[in-house]
């Protein structure tokens, strides 16, 4: 078997007396699009945050292709090629949207080439994410919608192996998910990246994945095929009293 | 191409500032001095503060270590020498209590950069009492005031262009990142300690090299004299008013600061200090970017009107 391009072993996050991430093991291959749902308050960001060192666990180890980055801080993650997208954008406001994007292509992006090529250029990537015409913009004037788009843009220019992804569908309408979802899946196609999605709605990432873990209340409670994930009976569970009831016979 | 006009821009203010001395009266010549330090020292400042949203009060002490080098170098060492030691000692001073406090931000980096400033006052202070049996030092053979204003001119003139070269440079961009969002700029690959490090030892090396070359204007140097926190106040004030994120706006503000501060502190001293107090208020309320910030609204609002001229 391939060594996991990053392996989360084992993760736990504690605050105080909350376990917000309990023992989570994910392993996660080059090419693979694989998606996380869970409630609200599941730990998925939290989770995020220890595969990106913007938080170290409270335990356990976090691998990114063989080398344990545990402990270390976040630029040593982008530097090894995990670069991730935040639930509430986190554009520099004052930037202009071009210059979003060039910021991961100056530092953690310029060490590292993708095999294409075909975003080595922020203005290509924003053309490639509908955001051309905003190049020259102050990132902090975008709509939200497309400060989403940006981070995902900003998430490029690091030149990622892994694409770490926190509800970017969040707020957007059926027809720009899609869109999204298409950009997505060929991002990975084009790069052969790991791309982890986060959702949490479980409607949206089913359709597009081809793997799907779901978190609940910290723990990874199922991991696998999208549609022997929903008929699961714990994933039913958990989700029974949330969303879940229509969501889940429309997927 | 912008960076090379900018140096371009520097060189030729710096010649004809260079010609001075021929030109004017050595009362004249002094006022010039002080402007020229001051945007010396504000644009430094600017260059690690401006850029991150670091307020950082350890001018002072900066500048006074700088000032103790040459004091404590006089006769033994050659006045450039002086310069360029004190300005490395700053550099070495500042990154050793950046990597120490550098992850502090707001009011307590400020508090603590002040205190640390008070600190080596003190230090300086009980070093010579304790070892070398004396209270404050006399510089004996100052150089001419050609010289030192030649000095302060080329250590100015090297923190505008190293402002220069820094803003269109990556550490540059890491700095803007760091200040916007560090966390964000940490996820795309900054070191963010290395690059605050490196740019707050940068911005000590100009005030401690500054210091050094001044402190040959004072025939009797003591620690009250050169860790004189109204030296620090004023450059922040001066910065901030001016626009710390700008490299011109600090150095306007630091003539018109200087030639004001001659002027009416000489005529009505307690004026002087109300209106600089009120000065400071009224910009941290309305006016963060400080008066540069003011010019590019303008600009901006003239862009969009001409946008729409056109449309
Ligand atoms: N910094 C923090 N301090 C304390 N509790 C936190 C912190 N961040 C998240 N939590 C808690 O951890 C749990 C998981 O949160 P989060 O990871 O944001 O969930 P999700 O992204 O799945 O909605 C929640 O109960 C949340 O309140
Ligand atoms: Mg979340």
């Amino acid at each position: 078997m391939r060594e996991a391009l990053l392996s989360a072993r084992n993760v736990s996050v504690r605050f105080g007396g909350l376990v917000a991430v309990d023992g989570v093991h994910l392993d996660v291959h080059a090419g693979e699009l694989v998606g996380i749902i869970g409630p609200n308050g599941a730990g998925k960001t939290t989770f995020f945050h220890t595969l990106s060192g913007v938080l170290v666990p409270t335990a356990g180890r976090v691998v990114v292709a063989g080398e344990d980055l545990t402990g270390l801080p976040p630029h040593a993650y982008a530097s090894h090629g995990v670069a991730r997208t935040f639930q509430t954008p986190r554009v520099f406001k004052e930037m202009s949207a071009e210059d979003n994007v060039r910021f991961g292509l100056e530092f953690a992006g310029r060490t590292r080439q993708h095999p294409h090529d075909a975003f080595d250029e922020a203005g290509t990537i924003l053309e490639f994410l509908g955001l051309a015409d905003a190049a020259a913009l102050p990132a902090g004037g975008l709509t939200p919608a497309r400060q989403r788009l940006l981070e995902i843009g900003m998430a490029l220019g690091a030149r990622p192996r892994v694409l770490l992804l926190d509800e970017v569908a969040a707020g957007l309408s059926h027809a720009e998910v899609d869109a999204t979802a298409q950009l997505i899946r060929r991002v990975r196609d084009q790069l052969g990246l790991a791309v982890i999605w986060i959702e949490h709605a479980v409607r949206v990432l089913m359709n597009y994945v081809e793997r799907v873990a779901v978190l609940h209340q910290g723990a990874k409670i199922a991991d696998g095929d999208p549609r022997q994930v929903a008929k699961d009976p714990a994933v039913i569970e958990a989700y029974l009293g949330e969303e879940g009831g229509a969501e889940r016979k429309a997927a | 191409m912008r960076l090379r006009n900018a140096m371009l821009a520097v060189l030729t203010v710096g010649i004809a500032l260079a010609a001075l001395p021929w030109l004017l009266s050595d009362f004249l010549l002094a006022l010039a001095l002080s402007c020229i330090m001051y945007a010396g020292l504000a644009v430094s400042w600017a260059l690690f503060c401006g850029a991150t949203n670091y307020l950082s009060l350890a001018t002072a002490a900066f500048f006074g270590l700088g000032a103790y080098v040459t004091a404590w170098g006089a006769g033994a060492l050659p006045y450039g020498l002086s310069v360029l030691a004190g300005g490395m000692l700053a550099a070495a001073f500042a990154a050793l209590i950046g990597a120490a406090v550098l992850h502090l931000r707001g009011a307590y980096f400020a508090v603590i950069t002040f205190g640390l400033g008070e600190l080596v006052r003190h230090a300086i202070t009980y070093y010579e009492k304790a070892y070398e049996g004396t209270v404050g030092r006399i510089i004996a053979e100052a150089p001419e005031t050609t010289t030192v204003y030649w000095t302060v001119l080329l250590v100015s003139a090297g923190a505008v262009a190293t402002a220069f070269a820094v803003r269109e440079s990556r550490l540059g961009l890491a700095l803007r990142g760091i200040g916007s969002d560090e966390e964000r700029a940490q996820t795309l690959g900054v070191n963010a300690r290395r690059s605050k490090v490196l740019a707050f030892a940068l911005s000590a090396f100009f005030a401690g090299a500054l210091g050094a070359a001044m402190a040959v204007r004072w025939t009797y140097i003591d620690p009250p004299t050169v860790f004189n926190p109204f030296i620090g106040f004023q450059t922040v004030l001066i910065a901030m008013v001016g626009g710390a994120h700008t490299i011109i706006g600090p150095i306007a503000s630091a003539v018109v600061f200087s030639l004001l501060t001659e002027f009416l502190r000489l005529q009505f001293p307690y004026l002087f200090l109300t209106l600089l107090g009120l000065l400071l208020i009224l910009l941290v309320l309305y006016l963060p970017g400080g008066l540069a910030s003011l010019i590019e609204r303008w600009r901006i609002g003239d862009r969009w009107r001409w946008r729409r001229g056109n449309a």
